[in-house]
């Protein structure tokens, strides 16, 4: 029972740091993402693929990961910004399907379908991280380490020229502010950290394939930015614990176990509708935006 | 030379889905400004409903094809009345409306997973054929209805277009709502028309690939994932563009196909889309990709 509450910590731990990484784009940035999946997907199959191949340690491969992700972060970034809004969407979503074909056709590299089995477990200084209970303070560790990472990241002058563009990206240029590195950054930023949750996921079920990669869980992170409020840190934390916790609800309904998943997904689609239709709004998201950048 | 041959049949047979895809798709585009993603789950919901009555209640073909048709249509119809129109009211963003239509994807995808299983479906009926020669090349019966199809609905769309009031009001529309305000069209009415026309487009199509391949409840996100790449590559705005479009884009993927391997296809298209944000911005047509406005 404590185990099954441990692993259910250690999800709503990872999910609440794509989603904040995801925030740096999605929110700040206003660059709605649907790669997000394959950036966490790259951070999980370079650490994997380092460990099992190469032997190297969870330390070494995050970084690795990283600049992995965020390289393919640039290149793309040259492409995508050149778009706005549903372009970019759909931009977005054609490099989520490449590296997503990528990890499903690669063979020689990734293995295609058959996944990467036996991804050991995190070494820390001479302990191994192998119990639940160890990888759950490490998860924790890190998400408020990336947490206040971009909080602050928000609070410099950087992050007040993203949050200028997303309210006027004119005006903002006008102040000579260059808003497109911005925005690069924020995007490359936003993929980089989502390496770190990728390859945490990785050595904690020791056992990865493209399924874990695709775009319905691209889908599934945006929405809980989305749910959370775009912006609002805090909120990415409670929409991650309640779309995560919400399967296991579900389970009490005593349903076969493709149409809880199938309700699960109906569920945040109809929150994403819900939102976006401005009754409920209110009641949903707390949009900090406004008052935020008056006080700046 | 028979290699060729078949090539050519791949291409030509792929590029009219595609062609009918995206411009079911761009009819709706072109006056919304907006990504209708819940337009996979039309096309989707044609091919289940016509699954459902011909294979499951076992009514005849000609009544089951149209009745699906008709059904998937009205889908579509009340994605606009129930979601898209009160948003459209409320102004919101084109950005929140896609949002708002992932959403709605995801709900109405899933509902057809519950009420059909995730399994692949076919509606084919009896044994697979080898189908008919042709120098060498073969191509079946069912293949070449499909094509004529396709090439017949996109030729009477296009007349549609430019000779019926309600195609005049929807070009009129997408060209200059304001202007249309004023002369007193009701914009809610041609859109409600143009989802009726996209949507039946729309689910046609999903009926004649099921028809040619198997479907599953997400096949729709897949073609129309395809049709949008055909769309901006050809042109927002410029249906014609559709047609080079559409080649271009089959052509490179069967390429691709033979010469690297097959399962690399669904990459290629958008490496193509990458390619021509990158260096072709305004796809085949000169109209001006959309960028913030002053």
């Amino acid at each position: 029972m404590i185990d099954y509450l441990l692993h259910l910590a250690i999800f709503i731990g990872l999910y609440a740091m794509l989603a904040q990484s995801l925030n740096l784009a999605a929110g700040y940035a206003g660059l709605m993402s649907l790669a997000h999946a394959g950036f966490y997907g790259v951070g999980a199959y370079t650490t994997a693929i380092l460990s099992v191949e190469y032997g190297w340690n969870f330390w070494l491969n995050v970084p690795v990961a990283m600049l992995v992700s965020g390289s393919i972060a640039l290149v793309v970034g040259l492409a995508a910004l050149r778009t706005v809004d549903d372009y970019f969407i759909i931009c977005t979503l054609g490099v989520q399907v490449i590296v997503f074909s990528i990890m499903n056709n690669w063979m020689e590299l990734t293995r295609g379908p058959l996944g990467i089995p036996g991804i050991p477990s995190i070494g820390i200084l001479g302990f191994t991280l192998d119990n639940k209970m160890a990888f759950l303070v490490l998860t924790v560790v890190l998400a408020s380490l990336q947490f206040f990472l971009i909080r602050n990241v928000m609070q410099s002058s950087f992050g007040n020229v993203l949050l200028a563009a997303s309210e006027d990206e004119i005006f903002t240029q006008s102040l000579g502010k260059n808003v497109a590195s911005a925005k690069m950054v924020a995007f490359t930023l936003s993929a980089v950290f989502a390496t770190i949750p990728g390859a945490l996921y990785a050595h904690y079920v020791s056992y990865i394939d493209p399924s874990s990669f695709t775009t319905d869980e691209s889908i599934f992170i945006l929405a809980i930015v989305v749910i959370g409020g775009r912006k609002n840190t805090w909120g990415s934390l409670a929409s991650a614990a309640f779309l995560v916790l919400l399967p296991e609800a579900l389970r009490f309904l005593n349903l076969p176990n493709s149409t809880a998943a199938n309700l699960h997904q109906i569920i945040y689609g109809l929150l994403l509708i819900a939102i976006v239709m401005r009754k409920y709004k209110r009641i949903l998201i707390k949009t900090m935006s406004k008052d935020k950048f008056l006080s700046v | 030379m028979v290699m060729y041959i078949q090539f050519f049949i791949n291409v030509f047979l792929f590029s009219s889905f595609n062609i009918l895809i995206s411009l079911s798709f761009s009819i709706i585009y072109n006056l919304t400004k907006f990504f209708h993603i819940a337009h996979a789950v039309v096309i989707t919901l044609g091919a289940y409903f016509s699954y459902a009555l011909y294979k499951q209640i076992e009514l005849p073909l000609w009544f089951a094809i149209p009745a699906a048709i008709t059904g998937a249509t009205m889908m579509g119809m009340l994605t606009e009345i129930v979601v898209y129109r009160p948003l459209r009211k409320q102004g919101v963003t084109p950005m929140s409306m896609l949002i708002a239509s992932i959403g709605l994807y995801t709900l109405l995808q899933n509902v057809v997973s519950i009420l059909w299983g995730d399994d692949a479906k076919t509606i084919r009926s009896g044994e697979v054929t080898v189908g008919n020669e042709i120098f060498g090349a073969y191509i079946t019966d069912t293949q070449f209805v499909i094509m004529f199809v396709c090439l017949l609905l996109f030729c009477l769309t296009l007349f549609f277009l430019k000779f019926t009031a309600l195609g005049k009001a929807i070009r009129a529309v997408s060209n200059n709502p304001e202007l249309c305000d004023i002369y007193g069209i009701n914009a809610n009415r041609v859109i409600l028309g143009a989802f009726a026309i996209g949507s039946a487009l729309g689910a046609t199509a999903g009926i004649l690939i099921a028809f040619d391949t198997d479907m599953t409840p997400t096949f729709g996100f897949r073609v129309l994932l395809y049709g949008t790449v055909v769309m901006i590559i050809g042109g927002v705005g410029h249906t014609k563009g559709l047609i080079w479009g559409a080649l271009l884009l089959a052509t490179a993927q069967h390429l691709a196909g033979y010469y690297i391997d097959s399962k690399w296809m669904e990459a290629v298209a958008y490496f193509i889309l990458v390619a021509f944000l990158l260096w072709k911005p305004l796809g085949f047509s000169g109209k001006r990709l959309k960028k913030v406005e002053i």
